[in-house]
């Protein structure tokens, strides 16, 4: 490697990696501190299975995703790719052996052949979009949105057909259940495949083109890069990746229910990717950077319920907004410094200051709103802090960027 | 003698380290229609941008009716009656040509809202005024580029613009719609209009002009009254640029023919031309320099492209490499049959910004790079390498971004890039735009070097000089055909200028 560059620590120390770890642990401590219960100090093995489990389940598809990212795509489709997965998966199972799927306990042989015929379900699906994208012509966005909502119904309708008429398929054998959602189990695979993509981005010809097609599409056709073929293989690696989620959510849930299962989780695997430094623009991500943007998110969520209590998926949507609208800012090129920019001293940043400081109120009220010691003239106060805090920076840089008007 | 309408004093303009204008003077009468001509790159757009406010910071002095003017945008130019209608028409094409000629400056009713009827209206008056009766309703964006031309000319006209600005209007007209450029014209300048009128074509020039200007290098050279100049003297004023003697040592013998082009044609779909290269037909002997000249839009790119498998459309005619007929269709189906193309677009269609300078280097031969599927990261590095001390490059290792180096080096970076891959042809598309002197002089060493290792290279340039210094053989486009091929010791600037600035219709 490059030991010889004098900037090493310096690279270290500004790559997205890095900053993310120093992020993670003062998540880590700060849950620690604030946690009423102290759970992740008393309990810390079964705290970080559970955070573990969440992040190796959000890895899975976010390193699709992020591959699609690097290469300059996007997949809207993944939530329903693992929604119709899991009910590919039952489908098969019920049709292949119908009498164990019954009795409890499906044969081996069919157990295999489903799970191959659902990864090949995954794989169709990317073909689909690659096809979508390069042949027909159409954006990224439009492909996949069509995909999202196609799939989702695709499955609603197969699900009764299969099911005698139910709206579920109920996991039928819970040796095999326990077997595909224990945790080491998945993390073990899971890591085998995360080293396969970051082997594959990192280290072969094939990855260096992928980042190229993202980087500048135009001028890795005209080196003579094959990008039709290349855009196939990186959608079909994010459908496949989706699969593989759908198949273990089944055996995690317990069921399949395809209208309400996995629902805008490709959000989340998009969220994780941009967190963990990629590009939207394409040709900018790595596949650590991104297990750790999973990491962080789901720590941050866990940490969030542990502090506030109970329900903290209500809170889940909220909290992965707020982290991917810091995390961007704060990696934005021009960005790392917030002195010097102009966020609230236009006409939009005064409108805005009222938004936030509503938004901050209520989250005061929703986060803390049950403790004993909560009195309502205190989310009344903090909205009216954060308006008056925010409202002293717009004037402050009215007045010191005034001569710097473009 | 009546007092100027614009008078330009001591104009100057740098983009970067490039200078487009040094130190321009001249005037422009109330009434006239005043031609200005150069080469690609002499400086009459710049001007003409800097004229009606689209560039605002520059040096020197403008002066609107003997009044100092300086626009910090084109609503001040237009609001001293100045107007440009663009080479590339900026129209929204969603909208209706009403909307567009309102475009920003709707008439209303109550404050909000748009009065459309008075908008089609007033337009419907103003095409008229233009001999042209198209509904003003109809979208924009279905309409022929001349008719959108039109639709231009009167949104200068609502602006009760006295100056209208032209930068080569007929490039994408029909002969039809050329005649009726010209109506237009002559009632503008009944009308009283002055017009600046930017082209090359010395035919329309000398049609339609009563003084021409021209420009060098983006300096002032000469102004003429048309009734006592002729096309030679102005193509001659046009190219009279010094080459710098540059020493590149002995030209290498010329070898084998390796490539072979014959009725080369490519069309253009929904253009009044109707293709954009015409039966061309070239030669290439191995350790020999083809330079193709043009002006833009001759189609010198796009004969390059076609070489490459590159072009959207697939061309017609035969390609002959090495004796064996190829037809590619995808650049990687040109890169194995041996050809290379450096980009003219070096930002946008050549590097690699989020890499650095040795994975740009080598991004064509990974697969020599590798063991297998994997990448061999000192097999990598030792192929760069190679090309960093080949073809000298400056850089400090091959690990800072790309973007980190000076365009010379950027565009040896390519050269290295395609180097790499064995090449017997290589196609270089104006490869020192945006690229220092000094620098020009290196890639023109490494180009010569290049041609004695055996290697034919065909380069197009829009410098003329640098043809004539690098090449041993010119060949001319215009209007996407080949007007002339010149041995390099009978090639002078002016032979070379004649046949690109040369129609088809009137070569005939």
């Amino acid at each position: 490697m490059n030991n010889d560059s004098p900037g090493l620590l310096g690279r270290l120390w500004s790559s997205v990696e890095f900053k993310l770890i120093l992020s993670w642990l003062l998540v880590v401590i700060a849950t620690m501190l604030l946690d009423s219960n102290h759970t992740y100090w008393n309990a810390s093995a079964d705290s970080a299975q559970i955070v573990l489990r969440q992040t190796v389940l959000l890895g899975f598809f976010a390193l699709g995703s992020a591959i699609i990212i690097i290469s300059g795509g996007i997949d809207l489709s993944s939530g329903s790719v693992i929604a119709m997965s899991a009910t590919v998966f039952g489908s098969l199972m019920i049709v292949l052996d119908p009498e164990g799927f019954k009795a409890g306990h499906v044969s081996t042989t069919a157990v295999i052949l489903s799970i191959a015929g659902t990864l090949m379900a995954g794989a169709m699906v990317g073909t689909l979009h690659a096809w979508l994208i390069t042949s027909v012509g159409l954006p990224p966005f439009v492909a996949t949105l069509a995909t999202l909502v196609g799939l989702r119904s695709f499955s609603r309708g197969l699900t009764p057909t299969v099911a005698s008429g139910k709206s579920q398929i109920d996991f039928p054998d819970d040796n095999l259940r326990n077997a595909l959602k224990d945790v080491t189990t998945i993390t073990i695979v899971f890591i085998v495949f995360a080293l396969a993509l970051w082997f594959l981005m990192s280290r072969t010809v094939t990855g260096r083109h992928l980042q190229a097609m993202g980087g500048n599409e135009q001028a890795s056709k005209l080196s003579g890069i094959r990008t039709d073929r290349l855009k196939w293989l990186a959608y079909v690696i994010g459908a496949v990746s989706a699969s593989i989620v759908g198949i273990i959510f089944f055996a995690d849930q317990g069921s399949a229910k395809p209208d309400i299962m996995a629902r805008g989780y490709e959000l989340n695997a998009i969220a994780a990717s941009v967190i963990g430094g990629c590009s939207l623009q394409g040709g900018i991500g790595t596949i650590p950077g991104t297990i750790l943007g999973c990491l962080f998110l789901r720590t941050i969520i866990d940490a969030v319920q542990k502090i506030v209590g109970a329900g903290a998926d209500v809170f889940e949507g909220m909290i992965v907004g707020i982290v991917v609208v810091v995390a961007v800012t704060f990696s934005q090129r021009s960005g790392g410094r917030l002195i010097g920019k102009r966020y609230f001293s236009d006409e939009i940043g005064w409108s805005v200051i009222p938004t936030l400081g509503l938004l901050s109120g209520l989250a005061y009220l929703l986060f803390f709103g049950k403790r004993e010691w909560y009195a309502p003239y205190q989310a009344i106060l903090v909205g009216l802090v954060v308006v008056g805090a925010l409202a002293v920076r717009a004037v402050l840089e009215s007045r010191t960027n005034s001569s710097n008007r473009v | 003698m009546t007092p100027p309408i614009i008078s330009i004093e001591k104009i100057s303009k740098r983009f970067g380290g490039t200078r487009a204008l040094h130190e321009v003077s001249f005037d422009v009468l109330p009434g006239e229609l005043h031609a200005i001509c150069g080469e690609n790159g002499a400086g009459k757009s710049t001007l003409m941008k800097i004229l009606s406010g689209v560039i605002t910071d520059y040096e020197g002095e403008l002066r609107i009716d003997g009044q100092a003017a300086r626009f910090s945008g084109t609503r001040d130019a237009e609001s001293v009656g100045i107007s440009i209608i663009h080479q590339e028409l900026n129209l929204v094409e969603q909208l209706s040509i009403a909307a567009n000629i309102f475009l920003g400056r709707e008439l209303r009713w109550g404050g909000v809202f748009c009065d459309d009827r008075a908008m089609e209206l007033a337009a419907k008056e103003l095409l008229k005024s233009l001999d042209c009766d198209i509904p003003p309703s109809r979208l924009a964006g279905s309409l022929r580029v001349g008719d959108q031309q039109l639709i231009e000319i009167a949104k200068a006209l609502s602006l009760n613009s006295r100056i209208l600005v032209m930068d080569e209007p007929t490039s994408a007209l029909t002969e039809a719609e050329v005649e009726r450029l010209y109506r237009v014209i002559a009632k503008l300048r009944s009308k009283g209009t002055t017009i600046l009128y930017i082209s090359h074509k010395m035919d329309e020039v000398f049609h339609l002009s009563d003084r021409i200007t021209v420009l060098r290098d983006g300096q002032f050279i000469a102004t003429r009254n048309t009734k006592e100049t002729n096309a030679a003297e102005v193509t001659k004023l046009m190219v009279g640029r010094d080459i710098e003697s540059l020493d590149l040592g002995p030209r290498s013998a010329r070898g084998e023919k390796v490539l072979e082009v014959r009725n080369l044609s490519l069309e253009w779909p929904g253009h009044a031309r109707g293709y954009r290269l015409k039966d061309v037909s070239l030669e290439l002997y191995r350790g020999e320099v083809l330079g193709i000249a043009g002006l833009m839009g001759a189609g010198r790119t796009e004969l390059l492209e076609c070489l490459f498998g590159a072009s959207s459309l697939p061309p017609t005619g035969e390609i002959i490499l090495d004796g064996v007929p190829i037809m590619p269709r995808h650049p990687s189906q040109a890169k194995r049959a041996g050809l290379a193309l450096v980009t003219e677009d070096r930002k946008r269609l050549g590097v690699f910004n989020s890499m650095n300078v040795g994975q740009n280097i080598s991004m064509c031969s990974l697969r020599e790079a590798a063991a297998g599927p994997l990448l061999s990261s000192s097999r990598e590095r030792g192929l760069s390498d190679s090309m960093v001390s080949k073809l000298r490059i400056k850089t400090a290792g091959l690990t800072p971004p790309i973007g980190s180096l000076s365009g010379g080096n950027q565009q040896k970076c390519i050269v290295g890039r395609w180097l790499l891959t064995h090449p017997k042809v290589l196609l270089l598309d104006d490869p020192t735009r945006g690229v220092d002197v000094g620098a020009k002089a290196e890639l023109y060493r490494v180009i010569r070097s290049l041609c004695s290792e055996g290697l034919g290279v065909i380069v197009t340039s829009s410098e003329l000089p640098e043809l004539l210094t690098l090449s041993d053989r010119i060949m001319v486009l215009s209007e996407g055909r080949k007007t002339a091929e010149f041995d390099i010791r009978d090639a002078t600037q002016e032979k070379i200028m004649e046949a690109a600035t040369r129609s088809w219709q009137t070569s005939k």
